[in-house]
Parts: structure tokens; sequence; C-alpha cells
């Protein structure tokens, strides 16, 4: 799944609302899957991946999240999840900025044989460089799912029915205010602000109305 | 040229989607264009081939989906004879418009627009079905994207920014934009009403007083804050209130 951000397909596999559906049919919880691959979808409006920027990684994370919070009833599951989540986000976004550095290295070493028009060379290269990113990606997965391990026994004691609704509360507001800043600074100040206030509006009404 | 265009821009649109796969702060894309535009120029003569495959594999970045112009109209020049030192220049004169354009048609445009829908249905309880279509919708756009644009590169050449003034990408970038804004404009309340429904009363207005202070500081100190740190910092706050809060 950690492949797919950036080095292939690109088919969108990692998104969160993916990854955290996908996670969440494989351990038996589509819905707290799907929940979290909202509030991490939100948060994924805060990045626009173009050029060189650093971003962090919300596919694994969700996948963190999800076998952190399944199972557990209610919000319980959610915030706790979330804050697992996080955490693996911000190591993936490390760990995707150490393997460009290692890949530059790799590439800065190899440039006589690269100027010298060698298909295989390249290839060789090219192929190693996705393969670091599979290991990277597998690493990161690992972590994540090894803090949900270290994280779920909180669920059963130590966290109060109260503490795991704080801290789903945080998270929610974090993902609508990082999905809200992200978004208008893709609309910008032109025509498309009205086109969002529209939107906006629209949303609330129908959020009104479900109640 | 004609067995080329059959199997070499098959084998190139393949390779095409593992075009980052070697990203560097050195070359960018530049290995995997370079990778990706081999198969199109094995037809080359001995002389000519290698220095094309390592022309091909010098620095490169543009959107991922567009790349395949530059790489169709490199070897397409590099078939036609075109001095090397012109088809870099064709390659530097892509990295910016290719980019630009690949941003906010798809990064700006097409993705959000379809994740925001996606939102909006789950919310209303479409589940599992609405994930799967986002992902098939979303791939029918992008594989037509990385399709055209390999062919239009291969098919123009050096004169490909014809192909970039192509009325549909630019109609296209134009609906986008305000489909997009409104979209993930009526996500947002609805997602938080999907994500905040099963708190209590005092957890959902906590939410939404949160949201509004955290959306503040990210519109205040963006340069600074991140998403992730804003949540992350809110976590810790939730953690040392849930421990002193009697």
């Amino acid at each position: 799944m950690g492949v797919d951000l950036v080095s292939l397909p690109q088919m969108m596999i990692a998104r969160p609302i993916v990854a955290g559906a996908v996670t969440g049919a494989i351990v038996g919880d589509i819905a707290t899957g799907i929940k979290l691959g909202v509030m991490f979808e939100l948060l994924q409006y805060d990045i626009l991946p173009v050029g060189a920027v650093r971003y962090p990684e919300y596919g694994p994370a969700t996948l963190a999240a999800v076998a952190t919070a399944h199972a557990a009833t209610g919000v319980l599951g959610l915030g706790l999840g979330a804050l697992v989540g996080l955490v693996t986000a911000l190591i993936g976004g490390v760990s995707i900025n150490i393997l460009r550095r290692l890949n530059s290295r790799i590439v800065h070493a190899a440039s006589p044989t690269l100027e010298s028009g060698d298909p295989r060379a390249l290839v060789r290269l090219h192929v190693g460089g996705v393969l670091r990113d599979a290991v990277r990606a597998a690493l990161v997965t690992a972590f994540g799912l090894f803090l949900a391990w270290l994280a779920r026994p909180l669920l059963a004691g130590p966290l109060s029915a109260r503490d795991a609704i704080v801290l789903a509360t945080a998270a929610v507001a974090a993902a609508l205010a990082a999905g809200a800043a992200g978004t208008l600074r893709l609309v910008g100040k032109g025509p498309n602000l009205g086109w969002f206030a529209a939107g906006l509006g629209g949303g609330l009404l129908v959020a009104v109305w479900l109640r | 040229m004609a067995a080329v265009k059959g199997a070499g821009l098959g084998r190139a649109l393949l390779r095409l989607f593992a075009v980052q796969g070697s990203y560097n702060y050195e070359r960018m894309l530049g290995l995997g264009v370079g990778v990706a535009e081999e198969p199109l120029l094995r037809d080359l003569a001995d002389g000519q081939y290698r220095p094309a495959v390592a022309r091909g594999a010098r620095f490169f970045n543009a959107h991922p989906y567009l790349i395949g112009l530059a790489v169709g109209a490199a070897a397409r020049a590099e078939h036609d004879g075109t001095p090397p030192d012109q088809i870099e220049r064709l390659r530097e004169a892509l990295c910016g418009p290719l980019g630009s354009l690949g941003d906010r048609l798809v990064w700006a445009g097409w993705l959000p627009f379809l994740s925001g829908l996606t939102l909006v249905a789950v919310a209303l309880g479409a589940g599992l079905s609405a994930v799967a279509a986002f992902l098939m919708v979303y791939n029918i756009g992008h594989v037509t994207l990385r399709w055209w644009a390999l062919r239009a590169g291969w098919t123009h050449g050096t004169r490909v920014s014809t192909a970039l003034h192509h009325p549909a990408l630019h109609k296209a970038t134009a609906l986008l934009g305000p489909a997009m804004a409104f979209v993930v404009g009526v996500a947002l309340p609805v997602s938080a009403r999907y994500l905040a429904a099963p708190f209590p009363r005092w957890g959902q207005l906590g939410a939404v007083v949160t949201a509004g202070v955290a959306f503040l500081l990210l519109r205040w100190r963006g340069d600074r804050l991140s998403g992730l740190r804003v949540a992350l910092g809110l976590a810790a706050v939730a953690l040392v209130v849930g421990w002193i809060w009697p």
C-alpha cells in the first residue's frame, strides 16, 4: 500500500479513505475503517504534493489507526486510533525524506554510468529505488502496527470513556480544521471561493437535515 | 517507427506508472523518465541510442500523470534527428507547464473533487460502494490522462506545446476548479456531522470550537504549522485534559 503514494502505481490505493475501508474489511470492522478513513482523508487535504515538498504519509497511518481502533465500541477507539495514525504519518513522512536523500547519493555516485547511456544500469538503479521504497513502506507499516499493538491494551483499562471522547474530539477537530484550511489554499481568493462558500452552505443544510 | 508505436508505446506506458520509483533530489524524476523513454529509443542507430538514453535520464520534474508528454515528445525528437541541445531545451521547457497543468488538473481538481464526492456519499451511508466507485472513476481519468499524454507527445514531438493547448484540457481545468471547491465545501460539514454524531453534546460542541480555533491557527501560521502538527498538538492537549479532569 505504501509504495502507491509515490513509486508505483499512484492509483490512490494508499488514499486514507481507501486504506481505511480496505483495512476495516480485513479486520472485520468496516464502519471503524471508513470512519478513520474519512478523518485521515480530511487531514490529507492539507497536502498538495507538488515539487519536492515534504508531507506526512497518511495511507499506512490509516491502516495503523484502524488496527488500533477496530472492535472498540462507539467512539472509544477513534481518538486512540487517530493518535497512533498521526505518529505513524509523521514517521512515514520522515522516512520518505530519508529515502530521497539516500536515492540522491546513489544516483550521484552512479552519474558516470548514467551519462554513458547504459540502459541496464539505468533500469537497475530505478528498480533499486522502487525496492527501497517498498522496504521503507513495509517498515513504516510494521512500525504503525507495533504502535497499534502497544496502544490497544489502553482501550481496556487506563483510558476511560471520557478520555477517549476528549481525544476523539481533538482528532476530529484537527481533521476538520486541516481539511478546511487545505481546501481554502487550493481554492484561493478567486471566483472559486464563492463556490466553496456555496458548498459549505449546502453542506450545513444537509448536515442539519440529517439530524 | 510503426513497431515502436505499438509495442514501444505500450511498454513506455507501463513504465510510466513507476516513473517516480527512484525519486531523488539530484535528478528528481529523471531516472524514471529515462526508463520510460528507453523502449521508444530501441530502434535508433547504434551511435544514437546510448546518448539518447543518457539524455532521457537527466534532471526532470513535472506532474507524474502528464510526464508521458515529455517522454513521447523527447523520444520522437530523437527519432526525427533533432539536435541534442534542442532536445535538452525541449525537456527544460516542459517541466514547468506540465507540472503546473497537472497540479491544477489532478491534485487541485480531479482528485479532491472525487474525494469530496466520496466523503459525502460515505456520510450519507453509501459505505464501501462509494470507496470502490472512487477508485474506479478516479483511475479511469488517471489512466486515460497518462495514455493521452504519451500518445500526444509521440505524435507532436518538438511541437508538443500544441497538445498542451488542447481545448479539452483547459475546459476540464476550468470546470474542475469550481466543482472541487463546491463539493469539498459540501463534504466538510457533512463529514463533521458523520464523525461527531456519536459524541455526547459537549464533545460535539468541543469539536466545533476546537476546529474553529485550529483552523484560525492554520490560516494565521500556515507557513510554520501543518495539519499534522496541529493534530498532534491537539491530541497531546487532549491527553493532558483527560489526565487532569477530575
